[in-house]
């Protein structure tokens, strides 16, 4: 049963990634890639890594989309040029992600191996997370900081 | 369930992805595009995690998530000031890099 939603939530996560990478309008390619994030936190819990799924949810589509829109809204939408269709760019785009996605594709099928999926949940991430990852771990809060005090002072109005 | 659909899918948005990249002037679907990267790449590390059997794939995961937030973060904050100082988001206005 979880095989038909792993296939049903990875076939709505590409639909939605392509809706938000092609829409004209940008707050409506926002929403799609927020359903594009929210079907991938689906998708992790169907094959049991089920506190990812949550943080996937709660990080990309509380946190950044949000943060994207919320930036948004402070443009004025209705100056936003509509982007002429450019067929050097559009054949250039489509021959590089045909090319990267095949030798992606091609890597990955030497892997015949199949798998049963075990449920990992906070608990069970928090060994590895705290104890054999405790630096990187550190090392990212301060990250999150410095881009917190850097976001500030880019963004503040010079008075 | 085979790892390769891990593969499928994450070869699928990364090539999304890149085509947002190439094709979108939109310095905010660019953003968008490159948060479709960083989330294939979750995908095949969630992959491996099961496939192997190994939680450090998953734990890895959050860091890429705290790195994407504070990319997201930093990258806004750009944009605005830059949105501020010409009035446009599109790329081809982004020419003066200095004030």
């Amino acid at each position: 049963m979880s095989e038909v939603f792993f296939y049903f939530f990875s076939v709505l996560s590409i639909v939605f990634a392509a809706v938000a990478v092609t829409s004209q309008n940008i707050i409506r390619g926002g929403v799609a890639l927020l359903g594009c994030f929210v079907s991938l936190g689906a998708v992790y819990f169907t094959v049991g890594a089920e506190f990812l799924g949550i943080v996937q949810v709660i990080v990309y589509g509380g946190a950044i989309i949000v943060l994207y829109l919320f930036a948004l809204m402070t443009m004025d939408l209705a100056s936003l040029k509509s982007e002429p269709f450019k067929a050097f760019l559009v054949a250039a785009g489509g021959l590089l992600s045909v090319v990267t996605a095949f030798l992606l594709l091609t890597g990955g099928m030497v892997l015949t191996k199949d798998f049963k999926p075990s449920i990992s949940g906070a608990e069970d991430l928090a060994l590895p997370m705290f104890f054999k990852f405790l630096l990187p771990f550190e090392v990212v809060s301060v990250l999150l900081l410095i881009a917190t005090v850097g976001a500030v002072a880019i963004g503040r109005r010079e008075s | 369930m085979a790892p390769t659909d891990f593969f499928v899918l994450s070869a699928f948005l990364f090539g999304i992805g890149i085509f947002g990249l190439v094709v979108r002037r939109n310095v905010i679907s660019i953003f968008f595009s490159l948060e479709l990267l960083l989330n294939s790449a979750n995908v095949l590390l969630v992959g491996f995690s099961k496939l192997h059997g190994n939680l450090y794939g998953e734990v890895f995961v959050f860091f890429v998530l705290a790195v994407a937030a504070a990319e997201a973060a930093v990258g806004l904050a750009i944009v605005v000031a830059l949105y501020r100082l010409t009035g446009s988001v599109d790329t081809s206005e982004f020419r003066r890099l200095r004030w």
